[in-house]
């Protein structure tokens, strides 16, 4: 407990470097709900405000989803939803839960016994009518044995969701491989959108080509669904591309920025996307030429250009980063700030001209992957954030920031 | 055609240096190499994870790469990026194909390096631990020998 005092103390209190006129953000740590033995969290706010919780648990066989719900500052009593011994769950690539007024979404990814590394997106819709779970459910429709996961998932309205995933139909081990490992086909992105009952209402192929192993991320903008995430290119740039759907059709994809990093591999780093009416921001990671940088681009028009970029942090930071807007249009980015084997989970409010106003250190932690990716998620002008702590086993925990 | 040549070169003087390196090595191994730790000697060290197809698709050549490696004295061990329990880690190696020593997680703590920010990553390690060369994407033991080659022959 006294850590706890000493840690918000010091957390409220300890300012990085920031213009003149810029303050701190205050930091209220929350009771996590989530158990010992706990991790992999997300946060997520629908359209209501309402902040939903949710997490993994795990044992030697098991893996179980949880989520709890947040009301006046407390959670709810956990309540599972799905459990099994068949899961793929990696540091990161795992199970999550949305949620809107009267719906959730649920998924996670389950192995299948044929196929040595190869694993299905199972998902389930909660009814808004009957109020009850769906059948889990594979979503995509190729069955083929290979990777699918990355999963980005959005509500459309209480009985329609897009999800994103990353599908690798095309590289499975009947496909050739090329001198890089990959099929010949290569990983793809594609994205359905799915009713409460689960029935898959459309799907599309957003993209043949991208990066194996990083999150897709999707936000609402006024102009439609944004879906960000890390490209590749026959010769192996790994820039950050946006597309829209409009008008039931994916808008050509393009760059947010162009990074020209160019790597043979898997950065295990995606992009994170957050929009509020016709703004759209994108954070993202690079380490071109061994140089970490964490960057924010902002755009006006829907994501259909991206006109200013900052970078928000370089050199001592391992990305893993997550973007939310705030209400009064300020965008809210967190990133790790790596010290060797230690690290902080920083936030810091930009203006939409992309000035730093405000800057926080949320937590500290390790940088290794024990420690996760921390998610963010706006209600208002608040966000909240949650990570795994990491010291003799792992526990989630949550925090809300005041900017 | 002229960049070819360059690099054909390149690999051709990397062979050549390596063997001569290895032949060295392994004439005078007996008398000078039996009682050396295994920490204190040139270490090949690839960080891995199951999610990473690259990673998958050099794994049998960092097999063959073990073995000739191991006949010279010089270590290749590798690292589940994913920090997974042991238990896990050790089934996931297996999954993979993997033929050579994963490290615990106590080694990868006692290493003086930083963790790469893309996989496959592959590093070299000098006998006194130093990160000699970070070689990222997938590697084949040709690419991997020459650096070692390079590196070895630069420290003689």
């Amino acid at each position: 407990m006294s850590k706890s005092i000493l840690y918000l103390t010091i957390t409220t209190l300890f300012l990085v470097k920031l213009p003149l006129g810029s303050y701190a953000a205050e930091v209220t740590l929350l009771r996590s709900p989530a158990a010992e033995a706990s991790s992999l969290s997300r946060v997520f706010a629908d359209r209501s405000g309402r902040v939903i919780l949710s997490w993994v648990e795990s044992d030697a066989k098991n893996h179980a989803l949880y989520f709890s719900t947040l009301s006046k500052n407390k959670f709810s009593k956990p309540q599972m939803i799905a459990s099994g011994t068949d899961w793929f769950v990696n540091w990161a690539d795992f199970p999550f839960v949305i949620t809107t007024d009267q719906s959730m979404t649920a998924h996670w990814l389950q192995k299948r016994d044929e196929g040595t590394y190869n694993y299905d997106v199972v998902a389930v819709f909660r009814n808004p009518e009957t109020k009850s779970w769906s059948e889990p459910r594979v979503i995509h429709t190729d069955g083929v044995s290979a990777e699918h996961g990355f999963v980005g998932m959005l509500p459309l309205s209480d009985d329609r969701t897009l999800i994103s995933w990353l599908d690798g139909r095309n590289t499975a081990e009947h496909a050739s491989h090329d001198a890089t490992g990959h099929g010949s086909g290569g990983m793809t992105l594609r994205a359905g959108i799915f009713n409460a009952n689960g029935d898959n209402m459309a799907e599309w192929e957003l993209d043949e080509l991208v990066c194996d192993c990083c999150q897709t991320s999707i936000a609402m903008s006024s102009g439609g669904p944004v879906v960000a995430y890390r490209n590749r290119t026959e010769s192996e740039m790994r820039d950050i591309f946006i597309t829209r759907l409009e008008n039931e059709s994916w808008t050509t994809p393009t760059p947010v920025y162009v990074d020209n990093w160019e790597i043979a591999g898997c950065p295990v780093n995606g992009p994170s996307v957050a929009a509020l009416k016709d703004q759209v921001a994108v954070g993202w990671f690079s380490a071109k030429d061994n140089q970490p940088r964490v960057n924010l681009s902002l755009s006006t028009d829907n994501g259909d250009s991206f006109t200013n970029t900052v970078t928000v942090a370089q050199q001592d930071t391992n990305g893993r980063v997550s973007v939310a807007m705030l209400e009064s249009g300020k965008v809210v980015i967190s990133w790790l700030e790596t010290a060797g084997k230690s690290a902080s989970i920083k936030a810091a409010a930009y203006s939409y001209n992309g000035e730093l106003t405000e800057s926080v250190t949320v937590a500290n932690t390790v940088s290794s992957r024990q420690s996760g990716f921390p998610v963010m998620t706006s209600r208002g002008d608040d966000v909240f954030v949650t990570w795994t702590e990491v010291s003799s086993g792992k526990q989630v925990r949550v925090a809300r920031v005041r900017f | 055609m002229h960049r070819a040549l360059k690099v054909a070169a390149i690999v051709i003087v990397g062979y050549a240096a390596l063997a001569l390196i290895l032949g060295a090595l392994t004439s005078f191994q007996a008398i000078a190499e039996q009682d050396k730790p295994h920490s204190q000697r040139w270490t090949v060290v690839n960080y891995w994870s199951i999610t990473c197809a690259p990673c998958r698709i050099e794994i049998p050549e960092l097999n063959l790469l073990s073995k000739e490696l191991d006949a010279v004295d010089i270590g290749l061990v590798g690292i589940n990026f994913d920090e997974d329990n042991r238990e896990k880690t050790l089934m996931l190696a297996e999954r993979m194909g993997i033929e050579f020593p994963t490290l615990h997680q106590e080694q990868v703590d006692a290493l003086s390096v930083s963790p790469p920010n893309v996989l496959p990553t592959t590093l070299i390690l000098s006998p006194d631990g130093v990160e000699m060369a970070r070689l990222i994407g997938a590697q084949t033991r040709a690419s991997i020998k020459v650096q070692l080659g390079q590196l070895i022959g630069s420290a003689q």
